[in-house]
């Protein structure tokens, strides 16, 4: 029941989104693009949270680092091989991670690793901000919408809403990747080290080993995210990578639940909403959002997925006990 | 040597931020994301009570002290009716929480004092600069770094050496048996938490001059004081005053040397800590 009632919703979501270009005006179009990619880069976060166990801070560095590698290499002319250069950004993504956690991991967890990781982001935020090359403070403005072929085919992204349906193409797949990553033999081991990370090294898992790989996916994630953001937002500067990027994930997936995989989904979108909805009011909107994020916090500790799941249990075991209730009757009679 | 004096002024002003940080993380366990935001609300109250131009040095301590109160006082409440029901949650949880808070105060000092910048400037008496030996020296500078001395040598005091500290002391270690041997443990949480809150609100006020006040201050000063309380050992005044100082003085260097970028030897600084000492210079101490 609580599984047909998820993918039906799943479906209509989607197919809301598919739609949207085709009623919405262009201002909405561009929110439901962004929330899509920065929904991708929560997930890529829960990754490593929800299921290695470990929180870092500074995973807008690693956004960043995708977007720049995207923009540099789109001004650079190489428009013509836009899938390659998503891979290549997704690749140095993760190969920064993957140079971090190799030093951070054997080291530190817990806060310490949030604030180291928080740190670095920062640290190449500032250090982004002083290279003329890039653009210093001001970025790099007028990223191109590529046109580019594959094989016979010529996919044109610069005109209308091509590139949100090649944003919704390839969220979809990100989403999917990363769901087959949390659902499989991977996914389930990083839960058992999450739980308890003796037992796991205990039964012969190479602990250390399994939370470097998943931080390096969850890095090159949030690059491939970024890579994604450059040319839909036209624009890339060092503030693409500062400390609320790098705490959106996590407000997102506290927001929606850590447990569930879908929670950074529904908290990125609920999140955009309550934005959109309050955008005209300063200060209040701040104010809402933090009071949301407050009543969340303090009442419904499993975010909004635990709550959703609570609430179809609780619904189909009313519904069991409807249908189970006739059944003792006629037994009595 | 104007190196130093840049250096330790900047040390000091981080850890006028820091001292209360690290004072609610020793009894509470909890990252205060807020603290930046409460600093910033006492920032905003010291400047609505002087003006853009203090009389004296006076009347800008006078001004310190009562935003320091209302501050503490906001502090209560907000530990009163969130700090202390997450206290025992995940610490995910407890940065979300306070993070929440923090957009809450956000909004309200948007609310209240509206987007423009405002900017106060030293009040007479510490708005030229001294000579020390052949070298000028701003006295606003000083006055920091007094103030800095002033408040670390008070808070060693009380934790170390006063009953009041020795109490809270007894909480932070082991808040079941300090209850078992009757001691008023809410109330020593309450002024612990309310404590730390007027150092923030104090901070602000502080160093309100030289600064442009902005919705988004509490985000710089926030960052660079969990910076140090991390180096100096969570929970660890001592700690947390020497990383301070430390952080001043690589920065000052950062200045001399590396002009062209300026804030970037801190966070080298601040990561080659965390690597060699994860723990902190002098380790993790509950106060």
């Amino acid at each position: 029941m609580n599984r047909t009632l998820s993918g039906l919703l799943l479906g209509l979501v989607g197919a809301v989104l598919i739609l949207l270009p085709l009623w919405a005006n262009s201002g909405l179009v561009f929110l439901a693009g962004t929330t899509m990619v920065v929904g991708v880069f929560a997930l890529s976060w829960n990754l490593l949270f929800g299921y290695a166990g470990l929180a870092s801070f500074g995973s807008g560095g690693l956004f960043s680092i995708g977007a720049y590698t995207m923009a540099v290499m789109l001004r650079g002319g190489f428009e013509g091989q836009f899938l390659l250069l998503i891979a290549l950004s997704t690749l140095v993504g993760g190969a920064v991670a993957f140079a971090i956690g190799f030093v951070a991991l054997r080291r530190s967890t817990g806060i310490f690793l949030a604030i180291l990781t928080l740190a670095l982001a920062e640290l190449l935020r500032i250090t982004l901000a002083k290279i003329h090359w890039l653009g210093a403070e001001d970025g790099i403005p007028s990223i191109v919408r590529p046109n580019f072929s594959v094989g016979l085919a010529t996919v044109d992204l610069s005109s209308g809403n091509h590139y949100y349906w090649f944003m919704c193409f390839a969220c979809a797949l990100l989403v999917g990747l990363c769901w087959w990553i949390a659902h499989g033999r991977f996914g389930r081991t990083l839960r058992t080290i999450r739980l308890d990370i003796e037992r796991a090294a205990f039964m012969g898992v190479d602990t250390h080993r399994y939370r470097l790989v998943a931080f390096t996916i969850s890095g090159a994630i949030a690059a491939c995210a970024g890579a994604l953001f450059a040319p839909w937002a036209q624009i890339v500067t060092p503030d693409i990578g500062n400390m609320m990027r790098s705490t959106q994930p996590i407000l997102f997936t506290l927001l929606g639940g850590a447990s569930s995989f879908w929670g950074p989904m529904i908290g990125a979108f609920l999140f955009s909403a309550i934005e959109f909805s309050t955008r005209t009011l300063v200060g209040i909107q701040e104010i809402i959002t933090g009071a949301i994020l407050l009543g969340v916090v303090l009442l419904f500790p499993t975010g909004v997925a635990g709550a959703w799941n609570a609430l179809v249990a609780r619904l189909t075991r009313r519904e069991e006990a409807k249908i189970a209730a006739p059944a003792l009757q006629t037994v009595k009679e | 040597m104007f190196t130093l004096v840049n250096g330790l002024t900047t040390g000091m002003a981080v850890f006028l931020v820091a001292a209360g940080l690290t004072l609610v993380f020793g009894i509470m366990r909890i990252l205060n994301f807020a603290h930046g935001a409460f600093f910033m609300i006492g920032a905003y109250v010291a400047s609505t009570l002087v003006g853009s131009a203090p009389r004296s040095v006076l009347a800008l301590i006078a001004a310190a002290v009562v935003a320091a109160l209302v501050v503490g006082v906001l502090g209560i409440v907000v530990q009163r009716f969130v700090l202390r029901r997450i206290q025992h949650v995940d610490e995910h949880y407890m940065l979300i929480a306070t993070f929440a808070v923090m957009l809450v105060c956000v909004g309200f000092v948007k609310l209240i004092w509206g987007l423009e910048f405002l900017s106060v400037d030293p009040p007479p008496g510490i708005d030229t600069g001294v000579d020390i030996f052949g070298l000028f020296v701003p006295s606003f500078s000083l006055f920091i770094i007094g103030s800095g001395v002033v408040v670390f040598l008070v808070l060693d005091f009380v934790i170390h050496r006063a009953w009041t500290g020795k109490m809270i002391t007894a909480i932070a270690r082991d808040g079941w048996m300090a209850e078992l041997l009757g001691i008023n443990v809410p109330a020593g949480i309450m002024a612990a938490v309310g404590g730390s809150f007027a150092l923030a609100g104090l901070a602000g006020g502080l160093l309100l001059p030289n600064q442009t006040l902005s919705p988004a201050l509490g985000d710089t000063f926030l960052l660079l004081a969990f910076i140090t309380v991390v180096i100096g050992g969570l929970g660890n005044v001592r700690g947390a005053f020497i990383a301070a100082i430390l952080l001043g003085l690589i920065d000052g260097l950062n200045t001399m040397f590396l002009p062209a970028y300026p804030g970037v030897a801190i966070y080298v600084g601040m990561v080659a800590f965390l690597l060699m000492w994860p723990n902190g210079i002098l380790g993790e101490s509950r106060l």
